[in-house]
């Protein structure tokens, strides 16, 4: 199955699926940079699919699927681009709960997919990569970037 | 702002740096940096440095590549390259050839520097002398060798303690030093066989600890506090003589993190004393320290939250000490290897763009390759494939 596939059998998101990074907001797309970008596979705004069904969760942003060329398969980036301050630790972190539930719930056809959970940071991040705050994001499976996430051709293995 | 640009000199390419009241300079092994501080020192202190060569008979015959290489340590003529090598300080050309070729008049130095071989000054537990070295040992590291040895020959001579002493260092440093430095021990003079010698002591009973039991911690730390004793003189002058600028080469040598702490402390005092301080680092503990400086400068935090990230004391004069330091200029340069040019990385931006940057220069890369692949192995665990 393939992403955008997975996308359309995903209850709430059928017709979501857009091309390269056509679902993100125009001013999110300048986060994302793909190292080349005819393999990005789609994209899905989660958060705006969702947001009837589930007005007062603490949604997920962005699906973004790309064909890496040491993988078979696709795999998917779930980005959030969220304000990387302390203050809004406890926020990002209550969305990544809320996503991975729903991964095990309605968006179970995108939880085979490869990923990573990211946070890119919409302006300045007041956390060094050296602090333990980046280590507890690491292990709750979430990497917290700068303000641009870089896809590059090759997963790290 | 006095800057250095250096051009083709060694293994830079291109270096662009501007000098604060405190200038880091991080970057891989072997990328320049402690030429671009040995070129600062001669660039503020030629005529200096020129009279002490002469002092102690070196003799270059006025020719620069032999000047490079008592200057710089054997072999080091090879850095300059003729018709390509080019050096601007504070904007003005300066013709490295014609200052190895002019006698200069010596002035009274206004660099000190603190080399990274610093643990070579003392041999047996007392500083060497100037001339105890071959004349293909850097000049540095031989003149910074000779200051602790009339420091401690003078200043320390008789019988005593030179750590802790009352007339040096404020109470709070030495409580600090005491603590994760020393444990319970004296840094004093003492004698063997009539040869003087610095010994760590318990007590005045207890038999005492030559050099070369100290921990490798203490002997990197030692010729440094001897450092900061010739800049911090016990008068109620706060500099010695005309020293402006202090290098500071690789301040955490051989020391744990808590110890950084306070040395980190003593280059905030130098600055408050109205030094110009300059340091190479290979350890992120410095940057952070940079970092919360500026964060807590830009938020107006008071002097007791930046006491409180080196655990230090409150007190009046700390918290003078922290106010006086908060309104200083930081500079950050980045050495980057692969591109033999530096950038300045002062604003120390998490989240640039530019990896040098965002990864301070190499010394949080690893951290974040750690965290990433931490990350992606538990958001990836017990994921079922497609079937």
């Amino acid at each position: 199955m393939t992403f955008k596939e997975a996308v359309e059998q995903t209850a709430n998101l059928a017709g979501t699926w857009e091309k390269g990074l056509e679902a993100l907001r125009a001013e999110d797309k300048p986060h994302i940079k793909a190292e080349d970008t005819r393999k990005l596979t789609g994209s899905a705004d989660v958060d705006k699919a969702l947001r009837e069904v589930e007005p007062n969760a603490h949604r997920w942003d962005f699906a973004i699927g790309y064909q890496h060329s040491n993988r078979t398969k696709e795999s998917i980036y779930w980005v959030e681009i969220h304000t990387a301050s302390d203050s809004q630790v406890s926020v990002v972190l209550k969305k990544l709960l809320w996503l991975k539930v729903w991964l095990a719930g309605d968006g179970v056809q995108l939880a085979k997919f490869e990923r990573d959970f990211v946070w890119v940071s919409r302006g300045t991040t007041s956390f060094t990569r050296t602090s333990p705050q980046q280590k507890q994001f690491a292990l709750l499976g979430l990497q917290h970037k700068g303000r641009v996430l870089r896809i590059p051709n090759k997963r790290a293995d | 702002m006095a800057t250095l640009n250096i051009h083709n000199l060694g293994q830079i390419k291109e270096a662009s740096l501007s000098f604060g009241d405190l200038t880091v300079l991080v970057g891989p092994q072997a990328t320049g940096k402690s030429i671009a501080l040995q070129l600062l020192k001669l660039m503020v202190d030629a005529g200096q440095v020129q009279r002490e060569m002469r002092l102690y008979g070196l003799d270059w015959s006025r020719e620069l590549p032999r000047f490079l290489d008592i200057y710089f340590g054997e072999g080091m003529r090879s850095i300059w390259r003729e018709g390509e090598s080019r050096i601007e300080w504070s904007g003005k050309s300066v013709d490295l050839p014609q200052i190895a070729a002019r006698n200069r008049k010596g002035k009274e130095e206004s660099l000190f520097f603190i080399p990274a071989q610093r643990v070579l000054a003392l041999r047996d537990g007392w500083p060497r002398r100037f001339t105890d070295y071959t004349p293909g040992d850097p000049f540095a590291v031989r003149e910074f060798s000779e200051r602790l040895r009339v420091l401690v020959e003078q200043e320390f001579g008789a019988s005593g303690d030179l750590f802790p002493q009352e007339r040096r260092l404020k109470k709070e440093f030495r409580d600090l030093l005491q603590e994760h430095m020393f444990s319970n021990y004296h840094l004093k003079v003492d004698k063997f066989r009539s040869q003087k010698r610095l010994v760590l002591g318990a007590g005045r009973d207890a038999e005492p600890l030559p050099y070369m039991v100290w921990s490798a911690g203490q002997r990197e730390f030692v010729p440094l506090l001897l450092g900061v004793y010739w800049l911090m003189p016990p008068t109620a002058v706060a500099t010695r003589g005309d020293i402006r600028w202090v290098v500071l080469e690789e301040l955490e040598m051989g020391l744990h993190p808590r110890a950084i702490s306070v040395v980190l402390l003593l280059v905030f005092e130098l600055m408050k004393r109205g030094y110009r301080v300059c340091i190479s680092t290979h350890s992120p503990q410095v940057l952070d320290a940079v970092w919360a400086l500026k964060h807590l400068r830009e938020n107006h935090a008071g002097a007791e939250a930046l006491l409180n990230i080196f655990e230090a004391s409150n007190s009046p004069p700390m918290q003078l000490l922290a106010n006086t330091v908060m309104e200083k200029t930081v500079k950050v340069h980045y050495f980057n290897r692969e591109t033999s040019r530096t950038s300045d990385i002062s604003d120390l931006d998490l989240s640039s763009e530019s990896a040098g940057e965002a990864d301070w220069g190499g010394l949080s890369e690893f951290s974040g390759r750690a965290n990433e692949a931490v990350a992606r192995a538990v958001a990836n665990s017990g994921r079922q494939g497609d079937s």
